[in-house]
Formats: C-alpha cells, structure tokens, sequence
C-alpha cells in the first residue's frame, strides 16, 4: 500500500487501479480477524448473511432458530484486549418470541436493497415476512407454498420492488412489496427452487437453481428467467442446460473429456452467485463441483475448480470478490476461497467448528463474514500488525490469569 | 467557512496527457492539439512556430484522444472519449474559428469491470469503425457507415481479461485489431482479431504471437507497405507481421510513449521512463522488413506522448517535467546529443505538495510547489499579480504628481522625472554615475505644484501650473514661452500631447493651446456649463504626437465628454450615473481598439469602447479596482501598452484576446505611477507610495507567474520555517544506471531567497521521508524540523519500522536533535497542542517532548488511537483530529486531555478512498478523493441520538475532474480587509495535473445568487462536444452518482465575463439582474485567484 500510496500521488497509477490493487492486496492476505469480532446472538446454525447494499455497514443475518438480528460492523458496541479488539453485539434480534417472528428457521435474510428501512426474511413456516427496520415490526407478509429456501432482490432495480421466492415449490413465485400480491409466478422448474438470485446487469432478469429428487436426478442446470414486468408472460432468455449441450465450446481444446459432456450438476445445484460485474455465474452443486457461467451466452467457461466436499443437504450463500477474482464458497466446516479463472484453491478458512453454511464479502473493507451450524458468525479481515500488540496483551492477561489459577 | 463552495482553477492544468498531429483546421494546415486532461488545445504550425489557436475546456477527463479522416473528408476530425464513457467527434469550423460536435453518444454499459490499464479507444486506418476497450472483457464497437456517420455501437466479448493494449492493423481487407494481453500465469502474448460487422464478432485473426517480453506494454501499427506491428517490451523490441519476425534487444527501459516520423512507418522515435530519446529504424528491402535498429538521440523531459510535426521538430508532451518542443539535429552536439530544446512549455504537474509563504512580507501568498517527478522533479513558486522589481527608492513624502522627460525629442531615454509636491517642483536627474540627483529646470517654476509636464516637439519641455503654461527648451532648459491663465481664474486640471496642451480654469473653462517652435498659440476656448474635473488628451490616433479627439470629466453632472480638437467641438456625453465624480480619465487603445477609460473617486472604473471617428462609447462596463480615487497612465512593457491604475490597490490593465484584463500589482498603495525609462534603468516605473519614490522594473504583464527552481530529484514533501527563513524537503534521487529501482532520500534545506540547498541530511538505506512539519513543543522555545519516514524492506509489502527525526537549524545546518523509532510508515505528522501528533500505518500517536535529566530532548508517545486501515491524511484543529483514511472516508477524534485520550467522536460511513482532508471550520471538513470528487461533511454535535453524533452528515458534493494531493488554507492574492472578498476565506489545493485552485466559502446569499447564475450559464454556454456540465460536476464513484450539491464551479461562472453583450443580457433577463451588477459581482469573484 505504501509503494501505491506514493505512486498514485504523482499519477504513476490511476487512482482506479490504486484502488483495485489495494483490494486485491488485502483479499488475498485476509485470515480470521484478530480486530474484530460479531457477537452472535443465534442458537441455531446461521445460514444467511448480508451487508446492506446502501451503507454497507449492517449485517443482517438469520438463522435456524428463527431469529434474524442486525449488526453494525462499521461501530462497535465495546471493546476488549486494550482497545484493540472491537466487539460487535448484535443492535437487536427478532426471535420466536416476537408476535410476528417464524416459526421455524429462517433460510433466508435480505436487505431492501435501496436502503435499510427495510429487511425481508424466508422461513421454513412458509411465509415471507418483510420488516421495518426501525420498529422491527412486520408491516407485509407473504404465505409461500412451502418452505421458502431462498428470497432474493434485485440490487439494480429501480423500476420494481420484486421478491423472488424459491420454495418447495416448482415455482419462483416474485412478491411485489408496492402492491403486497404475486406479481408473476415463473414456471421452469421440475423440483423445489433452492437458489436464486437477480441478474446484476439487468434488472429484469432472475437466475434460479432448482433442487433435484434424490435417486433419479440427471443433470440440472441453473436457469435464468426473464421477468420483464411490461410483458404478460415471462419467458426464458436462455437455458444454460440446452444450450451446453448443443454449442461446441469455442475454445479451450485441451480440456478433460469428462468436461465436454458436463452440462450442469449432477444432483442438486445449492448455490448460486453472480459476479459484481454481471458477467459471469458461479454455481455450486451436491455433486461438490463448481462451475462457472458465461452469463450471456449461457455457455460453461470450463474453469476447473479443484475439488472441494460440499454440503449438499442445505442450500449454501456463496460470494465473490469486488474484482471478481476470488470465490469463496463454504466447504464443510470450512470455507475456501477459489481464483475464478484457474480454479485453485487460495485460501483456506478454518475457524468454525461446524459446517459453513453462508459466506458474504464486504467490499468496502475486504472482509469476509461466514455462518454456520456452529452458531457462529466469523470475521476474516486483512491481517493488521496491531497483532504484535494484542499478542502482547494477551500474554500480559494469560499471565495473569495464569497466576491467578496458581493462586487458587 | 462555510458548507457553500466555490471552486475555482487558479492555474489551468498544465499536464500533457495526449497530443496528436494532423490537418485539423484546414486541408493545408497542420496543427498540433494537445489535451492536458480536461483542456484540449489546438495550436498551428507555422514557420515562427507554433502558434495557438483554441483552448477550450472539456467536461470530462479525456481518455482518449485521435484524429482520424473519413471517407472523402478534406480535413480531420477529432475523436474524443472521456473517463466517464461520454466520446464526442469534433470538427473545425473554420468560419466561427471554433470547434463544432459532429456526433457524440454515451458508451457506458450496465455490465463489466471498469478495466484496470486505462481506457484504450481507437480508429480503424480505413475509417471503417471505432474500437473501445473499456470494460474487462469486452470490446465496443462503433461502425462507421458509408457517409461516414456513425452507427449504433455494440458489444464484443473478449476472452482476455487482462489487456494492455489494442490497436488496429494497417492493411488488412477486414478491420483487424492486435491484442496485447497477460494470461494468469502473467505471461505476455499478442493475437489477432478480425472484426466482422455483419455478425458482430470476432473472428481469430490471422496470426499470434506467444511469450513475449515480461515488460511488453506498448504496441505499434506499422502502416503500409510494411504492415504489422512493433511491440516494445523493456529488454526487446520485436516486430510482427503474418510473415515476419524480428528482435532486436534494448537497454532495459520502460517506454512511456512514441511518436511516428515517417509517414510510411519505417522510422519511430520512442521515449523512456528516464526521458531519453531513441530512433527506432525498420529497415526493410522491397517491401520485406530485414531488421530493427536502434539509436539514442538525446534526453527530454519524461515524455507523455510525442509527436513528430514536420522539419524534425517535434513536440514532446509531459507529464512529470515542462513539456518541450525540440529540434533533432542531423549530427550531434559536443555532449552527443542530437536533441535541441527549441522551446520549453511550463507544467507544475504532478504537484505532489505545497506550502503558502509570504516571503516577502507583503501579505501576498505565493505558492511553492513540489513538482514533477523523477530526474524533471523541481520546486515552482507560483505568484499571482504582478511584482515590482525594486531597483532604487527614495524617501519622499507628499508627491501630488510626477512626470518624465527626455533632454532631447530623439532621446530614447528619459533624464529628468518632476516631482510634484504642494507647494513646490522638485527635478531628478540621472547623473553619470547613474544615481539619481536632484537637478534644476531653470525655465520651470519650481516653488509651485506642478499640474502637469511633457515632453514637447522641437525639444522642448511643456510645464503647467495653476497659473500659467511653460514651454522650456529642453537643451538650454530656459523659458522660451509662457501662457498665463486669464485673470481671476486659475489652471485647475491639464494634460498635455506633443504638441498640444489642454486645460481647464475654474468657472468650466477649457482651453486648448497648440505647441509650436518656441511659441504656445491658444486656438480654442470653450465654456461649459460645470466645473471640470480630469481630462485627457493621449493621441490614439495613427499620429503619436496629436490627438484629435479629448475627454473631460466633470463635476456636478457626473458625466464624461468626448470633444473634438482643435475646436472644441462636443462628440458626445456619456452621464456615468451616481454621484461619484470621475477622477482621471484617459484614452488608450488596446490591441487595434479604441477605449475610454473613466476611474471614479471611490475606485470604480467604468471603460467604453470609442469608436474614434465619431466618438460614440459602447460597451459600457464597470469594474472596482480598489476603494480610493484612481489615477490612470499608460506605460509600455515589452512593445505593448498597458494602463497603471494607482490606487490603494493598484492595478494593470492591458488586454489579452481583445478583452480587457486586470492584473493587480504586488504594493501595497500607490498614489502615483509614472515610466521612467532611463539608460540606467531600461523600462522602469517611477512609483510614489507611501513618503516614498520607488524606481522598479515590472514583471511580464500575466496573472500568475512560476518560477521554476530544477532539482534534478523528485521532492516529495516541503514545508517552510519562518523564524530560520527555510524550507526543508523529502526528496529523492533515482539511480539511473539500471532498471532495478535504486533510490536515495534526503532530508534537504534550502535558503528561502536564493532556493539553494544549504544543508543535507542523508537518510537510510531503504529509508524515505514520508512527512515533514516545522513546529515547536510546549515549554521550548526552539522551532524544530520533525520529518516521518519509513523502511521500506524489498522483501515487505508493507513497512514495519519508520522513525521520527526531530531537526533543529543551527548555523544553517540540519542538526539532529531526536530521533524516535516507530512501527510503521509515518505519513503524517501535525503539531498538536504543543505536542507532536503522527499518523502511524493505521495508529495516529500523541507523542510528547520530553527534557530528560541529561538535558537532552527526547520523544516520548502519550497516547494512540487504532481503528484506521491506513491514516494518510491528517488534520487538526484544537483538540479535534480529523483524519482521512485510505479507504474509510473521514473520522474525526478528539483528544481528551484529563484521561490523556484519543477518542473518535464521529464518522463518515461512506467508502471514500481518501487523498486530501482539510478543516475548513470547527464543524466542516472537506475531502479529496480517489474519483477525483471533492466533498464536505459536517460534525452533528447537536444530534438527538449517540447514531446521529457520531455520524458525519455529507453536506457538499463535487465533481472536481482532478486528483487532489494536497489543501492547505491560504490565499493567491493580497487579502484587504476592506473588500468584500478579503472576508472570504479560501483554501487553495494542488493537483496530479499541475492544477492549482481555491475553495472559497462564501455567504449563503451569495452562494445563492451565483447559483442560479450558475444554472443560466449552464444553459448559454454549451460544452464542447455536447458534454454536460452539470453530468460532469456530478458527484461519481462505482457506487453512484448524484448532482453536485453546495458547490460552485467557478470557472463556468466566470466564463460570464467572456460573454458577448447579448447573451449577457439573456442571463441578466434571466436573472433579472441587470448586467453591470452581474459583472460586478463575478469581477469581485475573479480576485479569488
């Protein structure tokens, strides 16, 4: 940063590319923060995560036990080893107890994405709820056909405020909060919706993945669907599935056979994540592979992700860095990061105890949050040489602690 | 301050970013256009040089810039693309000798990351489409259809991702681009596109080239018959062709730009990282390339972009050092070098930091800058107004009046300067020794004030006093005629020509007297109806000596009057409203036109443009120049003529593209100003201040003046010592000899006159001053140097260990007295209340000055604040901090002296990537940063809830278009506390483009006047190429965009005053103001800067 620093003030670089190269510096050196920590006030596996779009400064997050709580990760609320350690309790937690609260898990907790007055959650009780921030009060509420695995909405939309809703069901089913009805149901799929998520380059467009029945599942493919909401009836703008299979792979000639022939997932494809710059999908299946999509043409870009066990049982929140450049996706109980154009593992998060289950990067300060079955929402920040001084304090307070247990 | 801004340029960018070559303005003639960021400049080459012919701002910062020829077109257009994905095509028009928009559009997609390498737009040499690369993985297209008009662009993917350059190939059947890209594993290869328009896409081009050199960066199209394309890496340069191969190695080097010699491509010059000059040579035989061959040429400043223009001189733009235009020699000069510096073109780019001194103690701020970079790395003191050579003065009080004259009518020098007090005349003379003595005119009455004296025809001298008019032989120096006023009246005003003499006696009478050989003939009197109160006759006319026409102020009707000589006959009568009377009038004539200017007693200056054959006034305009009654001469500098209006704030006007312009004088108060041009001291000024006679030279007549002071080294750091009367500087000197970055620091101090380095103060190996601060601690007199640095170990992506040293000057040296090792970069460093405040890597640290018991000082750290990324910019004021973090936006903290804290008291929660802060008051605190936004934010202390207090409210958003380095409070000018813009308080900045401005904050009601001119100029005055500016002053990151909310853009405001008559009038119907208010009020705004 300090060579960049200095480069950048007599124009040697572009301010762009200062920033870019700064992030990508502090992404690839992130490990679990010894700065930060998020207080959890879940006591059930966290299996949603988000930062809100606007400020970028409150992580909403649900989990099992049907709680959904909020956090400031810019303030904290106190702090521990000397000042150092900045501890970030939760600003308030909804929970079964609440009149409105679900019944059941929350598989599903979003931002309105234009600004925070407003949150929505999916639950396994069947309903979408969507919340006032401010007095956490349901003020819409939506009863799905099933349990609800994912709700999604458009971060670019200024034209709708469309939910869009996989369930159980075979539908995407698109909650309208202007109007408080189903605005469209979307037909495609031949199983329960498990991951979806709205085109970044346009916001009319909706990418889902459907979960697969158990023993006879072919290969399913993510699907995108159009949701235009001028015309009367949603059509596919493409089908990555077919159109595999048909287009002959403009490059890439060396490529494995066993590629040549894969079309989408073999089993259920349980996450889905589109890059910042709407080019690009990235798909995660229970076949624990991953895959990468060219968005526009729909075509594989064949990039071979190494292997990695993935959870198949649940649906998983994946994320991408800023760039583009890294996916982090939750493997087991860890989560790892992968270059999205070789496929390699850079990195690999161990720190919970359970499995991961939702990942979410914070562009604005490189950070990494992951949930999981463990309760736990951990912080993975780019290393800072304050390490040397809580090093210090925590040997000052371990040998004092120490002392005391002899004491005893 | 306040949260309403207005930003104003002071120095325009200087920075040459593109420059091209071409028959832009017509099909015989070449010029040069150079764009320095967000200000293009059309120049024409003719055989004295080049000569300029439009500068015009843009509404964007140009990414890219060609000139290209459609089809069956005579001339070229211009191609121009803009950072924020406008692009524009711009034809001359030679009538209006302006530039006229031929298409424009918007390029921007909704998809793709911005690309990292810069944007890359080009032409197809058959002008059959434009490409742009500005996205990752993507390639627009923009075809051109058969008329050459432009068609719908589109899209093209493109699979390499990380592209450094793209261009297009000469003769290919199909546009053909070449591909110069990084794959994963950081290997460089070339490869060929065709772009099919039917289908929109690429089909694989005819051929490729893999694993080149490690440092290609640059590719070269070869125009026919030769075809292909060089690419030039750092240790080779290799041409490529469907048929061809071949290499030659190079001295490593990093080539930063090339300009082509030949139009059939077989000669290029190329400029390096170190600002040398190389000839690249193909050699070909029939058409079959045979080999590259290279040769060294001389040194230049680090170039941007060259440009080959015609003779084998060539203009070479920079960015980190003046731009030049060179000549290249047929043999070399005794230093081998075939480069010859025909003309240097000043740039203060990049301007990394500054100071604001008043050296000489005038109250008048002058900026110093570090600028440029590596081997073109100097110091520029930037001065506005017009400075006053001092060459001898004299202590003289009470001078009522002072003229020059000559011994002789030929002399081209002047000999004696009259000195005119109350109640006597006193002569000064240039003696042999050429010191000024006092001498006597026998034939001048010297016990009475003198009203008025010239020099007349036939060597004779002309003196007026109250009673009489005195015609004196010049050479004899005795009385040869004498006029005496009639009786009971007495001579009250009179001026004088070569060979007439008018004047005005109480009760409205004016007389004209006629100077012949040894005789004063009175031709013509004429009584009018009032008193007067100035007049001037000064020949305008094709006749130096004669003038035909007079003006004549008078009191009571408040009017001005232009008669007819020799008989008196009147012209015309311009009432000039109000009830202040004319002072001093005088006709002048500037630039072929005729004006009348007419200074009021209470510093206002109205001008008329006369129209000399029947004196009719026109364009009626009314500045104010200063508070006190005004008097007006004209003086020649440099074979042009300029008016000196003294007053309390004395001022030049002179003319520049038919326009008058002010330019204010560096004294203080002036009651009168004579030329004195003596052989001694050649185009001098006599000047009466103050009990004192002034002799000086003036500057050249321009509002800011740089002067360059070339270190050879790249001065990153300055700040100046007022009681050592030093600057002290972070410098570094980069060694040459290799690629390898070797680099050495120092800590220098420089004389603050002469700008010598008087002492040097090496710095570690891999250590670098990173901040400097004069200050001095609490319970110690001594004003100390504290200089931050950093280690910066090869083998560590961030430094670890820094120090602080602590300097005191002694005997002129830098002498240590402290040193403090820190862990980490100290980027900054402030004085804080009496102690020592560093930004540390992402800590900012109190440090105190401790006496140990040796008696020795030490630095002992107090107390920290973490919670920063990285703290670069900091600023304090009181007890509050206010820092700007690398990619945090603003915080501000506060210092608790009881607990010995430092806390953060509020924030701001938006994601600016921060590169300048400064506090404007307790409250508001303005931000620089990375998208070349400037913005405000507010401290909340009265917020009803903890969330609110800590909150920094964004009030003021603005799009500046530069990046900010540094701001600092201060001012250009020389602030009067009787003015209304001396209460304004400003904040100058400096910029990566050698920009420097000011932030001015003003009043609301102004602020809300200016406004609404603002939004009527938006509508009078269109940008070029059909930009808008008020897209362009948007507030613009990744993540939004929104309108610019309480700032100005002063430039666009003062553009007012270059408005024609009507379209003035348009605002002022607008606005319903009437226009001289408007002009006033943005005249008043002009003296910000």
């Amino acid at each position: 940063m300090w060579k960049e620093t200095r480069e950048r003030e007599f124009g040697n670089i572009r301010p762009n590319l200062f920033s870019s190269r700064i992030s990508k510096s502090r992404v690839s050196s992130i490990r679990l923060s010894n700065y930060k920590e998020i207080v959890s006030s879940h006591r059930g596996s966290v299996n949603s995560l988000q930062v809100d779009l606007t400020e970028g400064r409150y992580l909403l997050a649900g989990a099992s036990d049907a709680t959904v709580a909020v956090y400031d990760i810019e303030r904290a609320t106190d702090y521990d080893g000397g000042g150092l350690i900045a501890k970030h309790k939760s600003l308030f937690v909804v929970n079964k107890q609440h009149e409105h609260g679900h019944k059941y898990a929350i598989s599903s907790a979003i931002w309105y994405p234009i600004d925070t007055g407003l949150f929505v959650t999916g639950s396994y009780d069947h309903h979408i709820n969507v919340w006032d921030t401010n007095t956490t009060h349901v003020v819409m509420d939506f009863k799905m056909p099933g349990k609800v695995y994912r709700a999604a909405m458009s971060s670019i939309a200024r034209s709708h405020m469309l939910i869009a809703a996989g369930t159980e069901d075979v539908q995407v089913r698109l909650c309208d909060i202007a109007s408080g009805a189903f605005a469209h149901t979307l037909s495609g799929h031949r199983d329960g919706v498990m991951s979806l998520e709205w085109s970044t380059s346009s916001e009319y467009v909706l990418k889902s993945s459907s979960t697969a029945q158990s023993s006879s599942a072919k290969a399913r493919a993510p699907q995108k669907k159009l949701a235009n909401g001028n015309a009367l009836k949603p059509h596919a703008v493409c089908r990555i599935s077919s159109q595999v299979k048909t287009a002959k792979q403009r490059s890439h000639p060396g490529m494995l056979s066993s590629h040549d022939r894969a079309t989408g997932h073999y089993g259920v494809v349980t996450g889905l994540k589109v890059t910042e710059d709407g080019m690009y999908l990235l798909s995660a299946g229970s076949d624990s592979r991953l895959r990468l999509w060219d968005v526009e043409s729909g075509c594989n870009t064949l990039v071979n992700f190494e292997t990695a066990r993935l959870q198949s049982s649940k649906a998983i929140q994946m994320a991408v860095s800023q760039d583009s450049s890294l996916a982090f996706v939750p493997c087991m109980t860890t989560a790892k990061a992968f270059d999205i154009w070789s496929g390699q593992t850079k990195c690999t998060f161990r720190g919970h105890y359970e499995n991961v289950n939702c990942c979410w990067y914070d562009a604005l300060n490189q950070e990494l949050y992951t949930g999981g079955n463990d309760r736990q929402i951990l912080v993975w920040s780019p290393s800072k040489s304050i390490s040397d001084e809580v090093d210090e304090w925590r040997k000052e307070q371990a040998a004092t602690v120490d002392q005391d247990n002899w004491s005893d | 301050m306040s949260i309403w801004n207005y930003v104003v340029t002071a120095h325009k960018p200087t920075n040459v970013t593109h420059s091209c070559v071409g028959n832009f303005t017509g099909p015989q003639e070449l010029n040069l256009i150079v764009a320095k960021c967000t200000r293009i400049e059309i120049h024409l080459l003719t055989p004295q040089g080049l000569q300029a012919m439009l500068d015009v701002p843009i509404y964007g910062r140009i990414a890219t810039l060609e000139l290209f020829r459609p089809h069956g077109e005579t001339q070229d257009l211009l191609f121009v693309a803009t950072e924020r994905y406008k692009f524009c095509v711009l034809q001359w028009d030679a009538e209006a000798a302006e530039v006229i928009t031929r298409a424009m559009g918007d390029v921007s997609d909704r998809i793709g990351r911005p690309t990292d390498n810069g944007q890359i737009g080009i032409i197809d040499p058959d002008c059959r489409l434009i490409g742009l690369h500005l996205y990752d993985g993507l390639f627009k297209v923009i075809p051109f259809d058969n008329k050459g008009q432009l068609k719908e662009a589109f899209n093209i993917r493109l699979e390499e991702l990380q592209v450094l350059d793209i261009k297009f190939l000469y003769g290919c059947p199909r546009p053909t681009i070449v591909v110069l890209y990084q794959d994963n594993k950081d290997a460089r290869h070339v490869k060929t596109y065709e772009v099919t328009l039917k289908d929109k896409d690429f089909v694989e081009g005819p051929w490729s080239q893999n694993n080149l050199d490690n440092g290609a960066d640059l590719l070269i199209p070869v125009p026919p018959p030769l075809c292909g394309v060089l690419i030039i890496g750092e240790e080779t340069i290799v041409y490529c062709s469907a048929s061809a191969f071949k290499a030659i190695p190079i001295r490593p080097s990093i080539t930063r730009a090339y300009g082509r010699v030949d139009a059939d491509g077989s000669r290029y010059l190329l400029g390096d990282h170190n600002g040398l000059l190389h000839l690249l040579v193909i050699t070909h035989e029939r058409e079959k390339v045979t080999g590259l061959k290279i040769e060294l040429l001389g040194e230049t400043s680090v170039a941007s972009s060259i440009s080959y223009l015609d003779n084998a001189v060539v203009f070479v733009g920079s960015s980190y050092g003046d731009s030049q235009l060179i000549k290249l020699n047929l043999h070399p000069d005794a230093k081998g070098s075939y480069v010859e510096v025909l003309e240097r073109y000043v740039n203060l780019g990049p301007i990394v930091d500054f100071c604001v001194v008043d050296l000489e103690r005038q109250g008048q701020g002058q900026v110093v800058t570090c600028s440029g970079a590596y081997k073109d790395g100097s110091l520029r003191i930037v001065r506005n107004g017009i400075g006053i050579n001092e060459q001898a003065s004299v202590e003289l009080q009470g001078i009522k009046g002072m003229w020059s004259l000559r011994s002789a009518s030929d002399d081209p020098y002047d000999t004696f300067l009259v000195v005119s007090f109350i109640s006597e005349t006193r002569i000064l003379a240039m003696n042999l020794e050429d010191e000024l003595e006092e001498t006597e005119i026998e034939g001048f009455y010297s016990n009475v004030q003198t009203l008025f004296c010239h020099d007349a025809i036939y060597d004779q001298l002309v003196q007026v006093t109250s009673t009489s008019v005195r015609l004196v032989s010049s050479t004899s120096r005795e009385l040869r005629h004498e006029w005496f006023a009639p009786a009971g009246y007495s001579v009250n005003v009179a001026t004088a020509s070569a060979t007439q003499v008018l004047l005005a006696t109480g009760g409205g009478h004016l007389v004209y007297l006629e100077i012949g050989d040894g005789v004063l003939t009175e031709v013509k009197n004429a009584q009018l109806e009032y008193d007067i109160s100035c007049l001037d006759i000064n020949p305008i006319g094709d006749n130096p000596n004669y003038s035909q026409l007079a003006a004549v102020g008078m009191w009571t009707d408040i009017s001005v009057r232009i008669f007819s000589l020799p008989d008196l006959n009147l012209i015309t009568k311009e009432h000039l409203g109000g009830e202040i009377i004319p002072r001093s009038v005088l006709l002048c004539s500037f630039e072929g036109i005729s004006y009348l200017l007419c200074a009021l007693g209470d510093g206002h200056l109205l001008n008329f443009v006369l129209n000399t054959s029947n004196g009719e006034l026109t364009d009626r305009k009314k500045v104010s120049l200063g508070t006190q009654p005004i008097a007006l001469r004209t003086f020649s500098s440099k074979n042009a003529t300029h008016v000196f209006a003294a007053s309390d704030r004395p001022t030049v006007i002179y003319s520049s593209n038919k326009k008058l312009l002010y330019s204010n004088v560096n004294l203080k108060e002036v009651s009168y100003m004579c030329p004195f041009n003596s052989a001694a001291f050649p185009d001098s000024l006599a000047i009466a201040k103050e009990g004192e006679l002034t002799i000086g030279t003036i500057d050249d007549i321009q509002k800011l003046h740089i002067r360059s002071i070339p270190l050879g080294e790249h001065a990153r750091r300055i700040c100046h010592q007022e009681q050592t009367r030093t600057f002290a500087i972070c410098s570094l000197k980069y060694n040459q000899s290799s690629v390898e970055d070797s680099e050495m620091h120092f800590i220098r101090l420089l004389d603050d006159q002469t700008f010598e380095f008087i002492s040097t103060y090496p710095l570690d190996q891999f250590e670098c001053g990173c901040s400097i601060l004069s200050c001095s601690f609490s319970d110690d007199s001594n004003v100390y140097y504290c200089v931050g640095t950093a280690y910066v170990m090869p083998e560590e992506n961030e430094p670890t260990k820094g120090r602080i040293l602590v300097f005191a000057v002694e005997d002129g040296k830098l002498q240590l007295i402290a040193e403090k090792e820190t862990k980490g970069a100290v980027y900054s460093l402030n004085a804080f209340n009496g102690k020592l405040l560093a930004a540390i890597n992402q800590k900012i640290q109190l440090y105190k000055w401790m006496l140990r018991d040796d008696g020795s000082r030490e630095l002992q750290s107090e107390c920290g604040h973490h919670g920063h990324i990285l703290a670069l910019y900091v600023q304090t004021r009181g007890d509050f901090i206010v820092v700007g973090d690398l990619m945090k936006s603003i915080s501000l903290l506060i210092y608790k002296h009881e607990e010995g804290a430092i806390e953060e008291r509020a924030r701001d929660y938006n994601a600016n990537w921060m590169s300048a802060v400064e506090i404007l008051d307790d409250d508001i605190y303005l931000g620089a940063e990375n998208n070349f936004n400037l913005f405000t934010v507010r401290k909340n202390s009265e917020g009803a809830t903890d969330e609110e207090r800590g909150r920094l409210e964004v009030v003021g958003e603005y799009h500046l278009g530069e990046f900010v380095n540094r701001f600092r409070h201060g001012s250009l000018v020389m602030r009067l506390p009787d003015s209304d813009v001396g209460q304004i308080p400003t904040v100058i900045f400096g910029t990566v483009n050698g920009v420097i401005g000011v932030i001015a904050s003003l009043p609301h009601e102004q602020y809300a006047f200016l406004e609404m001119l603002q939004t009527n100029l938006r509508k009078i005055i269109k940008g070029v190429g059909g930009l808008s500016h008020e897209q362009w002053r948007s507030f613009y990151n990744e993540k939004k965009t929104v309108d610019a909310k309480n700032f100005l853009d002063g430039d666009l405001i003062e553009s007012f005053l270059d408005l024609s008559r009507n379209r003035m009038e348009e605002i002022s119907k607008a606005m319903n103001v009437p226009v001289d208010e408007l002009m006033k009020r943005v005249e008043e705004l002009t003296r910000l800067h």
